[in-house]
């Protein structure tokens, strides 16, 4: 981090404006001594400048391991992409000098993690972290930085920004953090913003508070926002669209709306068949079987064969590829059409 | 459900000290963790207590199964205050009344078996199960939390989340006791997996007349599995009714934030969310800044803080939990609510 660079001003590499970041078949497995853990198997999706797209999936289902991979953060070893293009701006990030990608990181693309309190160093003060930002990537003097590092704590709406800019992490909320974590991943605005389960260690009033700066914020600077979660409810209430993974693959990608009026695959309409509602008080839920596969052990074919509702012989050797859907939709369901319209799977649940 | 109470909560507190100083260590105050709670739990019935972390209401079930001692009130079971108990009789007490934790990775001890794990009650209590019967009266209690009885000489690192937190709810059962403390038992499970769970815990409710104390902050988990529900702000109880009565009727300014702050995995909710208050952002309440600190919580209604309608009087007195008198026979919201400007607000669109 020694080295002082101002950014490029980045010219946008012609032709009909490629989107902010495409992602194409990716493909990343982490060899242990257990064997090798294929986290992502052929992942490809956009964002555009002032969209949001959630993407949703349990522990292990490779959504996280995804956004490192763009970040490119992953720890290697033991983790490896093996296969794929991430295009930002039109450029292969993957093909970039690591030299390259480091002024990209920060500067272009920022990232939000859980864990505010063990993703901020705990022996300086947030106004140093802040201000680091300034003093790394565009060469600014402390005394500048400190300044820039106020202004930004008042961004995001933290209280008396100028009498806490030389507190350290473990003086601040959970929730004030967090908006810590956020005005750093907005310190030199970049163009996309990849949030990892920002607010899943917050409380209900807070996570409100929070989402809310997040969307006001996004709007404000037209960033592209990749929203990583496992809860239903942030997705529905934020996202423009949402890529559903399972085992390292996305079963179903579609319109926000589109997919919680009609899910077009079976463990999306399980998902949300099983969550209990504030709004409903339900009789018995409904529980999808058995359990997420091993990603050293995925399942020949359709990887949720196994839980599925609707398998059929087909869906254990098969594996299905994106069916169009709609224009702006796919799954990963040989049944689809019939998953679309709701009938009775051929046999018993 | 007007069964009997088998469990009477009354004024309880738990203060923990805050000392100063290094061989003379003098108490300069106290994190007031639970102020004064009190409720009933019937027989059958399943009471859900909500709130933020920090509201106390993990300490309240620490208390109940006997892990924490109360610096005052009284748990009432079947009477009697277990309080006030201790050796044999506070041994005869506990065992009916058990506890399932949140964490299924940190409460099982990774060095015994299942079998050990699930076993280990009755070495406590041998005159359940006498020696001989233990292996088998364990086999039987995987049975019926779903998990295959020859899983008995098995880790717990050799299983999934969603069968420790069954391996957890088999060791809460083994002495058949007839309530169950769960502290947040399915927070830390997968959403595919945490439906299994809820249902496995709503089954064994009627197969054995439990009567469930559930502790959560998931909002919407807490109306699927309760009939009754506390809300606990900062060590009180700020509201308390029916599952119908705090769900479609909440007349507190909190409980009515907390519900209004719950994302609905509806996207159609996002235009026309009801309830929207002057000030709010898109349809929801927004609490101002955070919960003040337990070891020096605010005058009189402790909410006031961050309240949207706090005047002079709440600073001054501190609101009863009672049922406000200007809803005596109103049918939704004539429910006990601590707050001297109560007024019913829809803030969960309706079904």
């Amino acid at each position: 981090m020694a080295t002082a660079t101002t950014p490029d001003p980045a010219p946008d590499a012609g032709a009909a404006s490629p989107a902010l970041l495409d992602v194409r078949d990716l493909y990343v497995e982490f060899r242990t001594r257990d064997g090798v853990a294929r986290a992502v198997n052929g992942v490809s999706y956009r964002v555009d400048a002032g969209e949001t797209l959630a993407v949703l999936g349990e522990s292990g289902s490779g959504k996280s391991v995804t956004a490192q991979a763009l970040m490119g953060i992953l720890d290697s070893p033991p983790g490896f992409v093996t296969g794929g293009e991430i295009r930002f701006r039109g450029q292969d990030l993957l093909q970039a000098a690591p030299e390259e990608r480091r002024r990209i990181r920060g500067a272009r693309m920022a990232m939000i993690f859980q864990d505010a309190l063990s993703a901020l160093n705990p022996v300086l003060s947030v106004g140093t972290q802040l201000g680091e930002m300034y003093e790394v990537h565009q060469g600014m003097k402390r005394k500048d930085a400190r300044a820039k590092a106020v202004e930004l704590m008042e961004r995001v709406r933290i209280p008396a920004a100028r009498s806490r800019v030389g507190d350290y992490p473990h003086q601040f909320s959970g929730g004030m953090r967090q908006r810590i974590m956020i005005a750093m991943a907005l310190a030199l605005e970049p163009d996309l913003i990849i949030a990892d389960e920002p607010t899943t260690a917050l409380d209900v009033t807070v996570q409100a508070q929070v989402m809310d700066l997040l969307a006001d914020l996004q709007r404000e600077y037209d960033m592209g926002l990749i929203l990583i979660t496992h809860d239903l409810g942030v997705v529905a209430d934020v996202a423009d669209r949402i890529a559903v993974m399972y085992a390292g693959r996305i079963v179903e990608h579609a319109p926000v709306h589109d997919l919680y009026r009609a899910p077009a695959h079976p463990y999306t309409r399980g998902l949300l068949d099983s969550i209990p509602r504030l709004d409903q008080k339900g009789q018995e839920l409904y529980a999808i079987k058995g359990l997420p596969p091993s990603l050293t052990a995925i399942p020949p074919g359709c990887p949720f064969h196994p839980r599925c509702p609707r398998a059929r012989d087909r869906c254990a050797v098969d594996r299905p590829p994106q069916y169009d859907v709609a224009p702006g939709r796919t799954s990963a369901c040989h049944f689809w059409e019939e998953t679309l319209r709701d009938e009775e799977p051929p046999h018993d649940r | 459900m007007t069964a009997e109470a088998i469990l009477e909560v009354r004024d309880l507190v738990k203060h923990y000290p805050l000392t100063q100083g290094i061989v003379l260590k003098r108490q300069v105050g106290a994190v007031k963790a639970v102020d004064g709670v009190s409720f009933d739990l019937r027989k059958g019935e399943t009471l859900g207590i909500v709130g933020e972390s920090g509201c106390g209401k993990s300490t309240v079930a620490k208390m109940l199964v006997g892990l924490e001692r109360p610096t005052a009130g009284a748990i009432r079971y079947r009477g009697e205050d277990i309080t006030k108990l201790s050796g044999r009789a506070l041994k005869a007490v506990r065992r009916n009344i058990q506890m399932v934790f949140q964490d299924p990775y940190t409460s099982l001890n990774p060095r015994m078996t299942v079998g050990d794990i699930i076993g280990e009650p009755y070495d406590i209590h041998p005159e359940v199960a006498p020696k001989g019967s233990r292996r088998q009266k364990v086999q039987e209690l995987l049975d019926v939390v779903g998990l295959n009885p020859e899983y008995v000489n098995r880790y717990p690192h050799q299983f999934s989340g969603g069968q420790r937190q069954r391996i957890g709810i088999a060791r809460g059962l083994a002495l058949r006791p007839e309530i169950i403390v769960a502290d947040e038992p399915v927070s830390a499970l997968d959403v595919s997996v945490q439906a299994q769970v809820v249902n496995l815990l709503e089954r064994l409710q009627s197969e054995f007349d439990l009567s469930y104390v559930f502790i959560a902050h998931d909002l919407s988990v807490v109306r699927h599995i309760s009939d009754r529900v506390a809300v606990m702000y900062l060590g009180r109880i700020v509201e308390t009714g029916t599952e119908d009565e705090i769900y479609g009727h909440p007349t507190h300014p909190y409980t009515q934030a907390l519900l209004s702050a719950v994302p609905v995995p509806d996207p159609e909710a996002r235009e026309h969310r009801v309830g929207a208050p002057p000030g709010g952002s898109r349809g929801r309440i927004l609490l101002a800044g955070d919960v003040p600190s337990p070891a020096d919580p605010p005058s009189g209604c402790r909410f006031r803080t961050r309240c949207w309608k706090a005047r002079e009087v709440c600073a001054e007195v501190v609101p009863p939990l009672a049922v406000p008198e200007w809803f005596a026979g109103a049918a939704g919201p004539a429910h006990p609510s601590a707050c001297h400007f109560a007024e019913e607000r829809h803030v969960v669109p309706s079904e």
